[in-house]
């Protein structure tokens, strides 16, 4: 199955406007009909909680309505929907897209995928030994800057049953399990991408069934932490990060949002093939990350000159 | 207290620690008050902005990290991650200025400023 990974997540909100500042505070750009986008294409969709086209709404809080995975062609769609008609039903929308849904209950859409290949130089950095290295008066950084999300990268659910979860989209999708977290649930990965996950599962009681995070990739690390203090700045409020996971490598800094879950910047990724051998780890703080700072207002270790009394 | 409009919510700093820790909101001409820390994790504020601690309709108090929703009245969790667990109250009381005052040392039950 060539699925390459998710072009949109489709949210039933609560409050619209809300949703749409947050969205494009983000970096997200406002492309009509609540579709807010990335710079490949893939995204976020919004919809008022009660819109008739949305598939029905989980017994949960969750405001995720649907998760619409890009796939390679039409021979791909064509493939999942014969392998998901076979025990559950698979409509086709009037968008070419099929939907029906998972074996935890989320809805999902296929669509041959809208993503378009970036051309776009990833953040370089200059490291005594590298050949890779910034040119010669390229400048890093900036005092402002506006970072733009690049790539839908993944989305965490909150799951009843991990192990089934992880067999529906393995033997169903072909996803590949790439890491896993022992008692918690597995990272995976479809086979049309070698980025290390595009979905997560957590095990959760029944009740939390829904989508925990979901994140977009950025240059890098500096695209993150730029990113995130923006956020900041306009008064958002920051869930956890900035810092680096361990499984995926990916650096991240999640914010609380109105979409009733938290929305992430990641960057650089681990990327996999299948040699890669999946490890696994204990659950808890010291396996999430190598590292987590906190965000602080701008300092500086001047003083007050020479003379003055300190403030 | 008039500062405070029907249907609102708002959080305060009251130990200065640059982050609010405590949120009131008043409905029905009353206030009531909580610790601004989600059930679910215990170390988490509620809001995705300052002040946004209600759903749209003014219904519920909500956490944005996970979506769960709490009864204005009594802090309970009526669904989400930390379903049945309850918000930490702080009881209220409204001086003879007019100024709402909080108890920060008191875990007794909802304090009600009518």
């Amino acid at each position: 199955m060539n699925i390459i990974g998710p072009d949109f997540l489709v949210f039933g909100v609560d409050d619209m406007e809300s949703c749409r500042q947050y969205l494009t505070d983000y970096g997200l750009k406002a492309a009509g009909d609540d579709r807010f986008l990335a710079l490949d294409g893939t995204g976020v969709i919004i919809k008022p909680k009660d819109d008739p086209s949305l598939p029905a709404a989980l017994e949960t809080p969750t405001m995720l309505r649907k998760t619409v995975y890009g796939v390679a062609d039409q021979a791909t769609l064509e493939a999942i929907a014969t392998e998901l008609s076979s025990d559950r039903e698979v409509k086709r929308l009037a968008d070419g897209s099929i939907e029906s849904v998972d074996d935890m209950g989320f809805a999902l859409g296929f669509q041959v995928t809208v993503r378009t290949t970036l051309s776009l130089p990833a953040e370089i950095v200059n490291a005594p030994g590298s050949s890779h290295q910034r040119a010669v008066n390229d400048i890093g950084v900036q005092k402002v800057a506006a970072p733009e999300p690049r790539s839908l990268s993944h989305i965490v659910y909150f799951v009843p049953d991990f192990a089934r979860a992880e067999a529906f989209y393995a033997e169903r999708l072909g996803f590949i399990t790439t890491d896993r977290f022992t008692g918690v649930g597995p990272f995976m990965r479809p086979a049309g991408t070698t980025d290390h996950h595009t979905v997560f599962f957590i095990q959760t009681p029944p009740h939390m069934l829904g989508c925990e995070h979901f994140t977009f990739h950025m240059a890098g690390p500096t695209e993150v932490m730029h990113a995130g203090r923006n956020m900041v700045e306009k008064g958002y409020q920051s869930f956890w990060g900035p810092g680096r996971h361990l499984f995926g490598s990916n650096w991240f800094w999640y914010f609380k949002s109105p979409l009733g879950c938290n929305m992430e910047y990641d960057a650089d990724m681990d990327l996999h093939d299948d040699q890669w051998t999946a490890r696994e780890g204990a659950p808890g703080a010291d396996n999430s990350q190598a590292f987590l700072f906190k965000y602080t207002e701008k300092w500086s270790p001047m003083g007050p000159p020479p003379g003055a009394k300190p403030q | 207290m008039e500062e405070l409009a029907e249907g609102e919510a708002r959080g305060f700093d009251p130990l200065d620690e640059g982050q609010d820790s405590v949120f009131v909101v008043r409905r029905g001409g009353d206030l009531v008050a909580y610790r601004d820390i989600c059930p679910h994790y215990g170390s988490t504020a509620l809001p995705w902005r300052k002040d946004a601690y209600l759903d749209a309709g003014g219904k519920d108090i909500i956490c944005s990290a996970h979506g769960a929703r709490f009864a204005i009245d009594t802090g309970l969790c009526t669904a989400g991650p930390c379903l049945g667990e309850s918000l930490i109250p702080v009881p209220l009381q409204l001086s003879d200025e007019g100024e709402v005052l909080a108890d920060l040392n008191s875990n007794n039950s909802v304090g009600v400023v009518k």
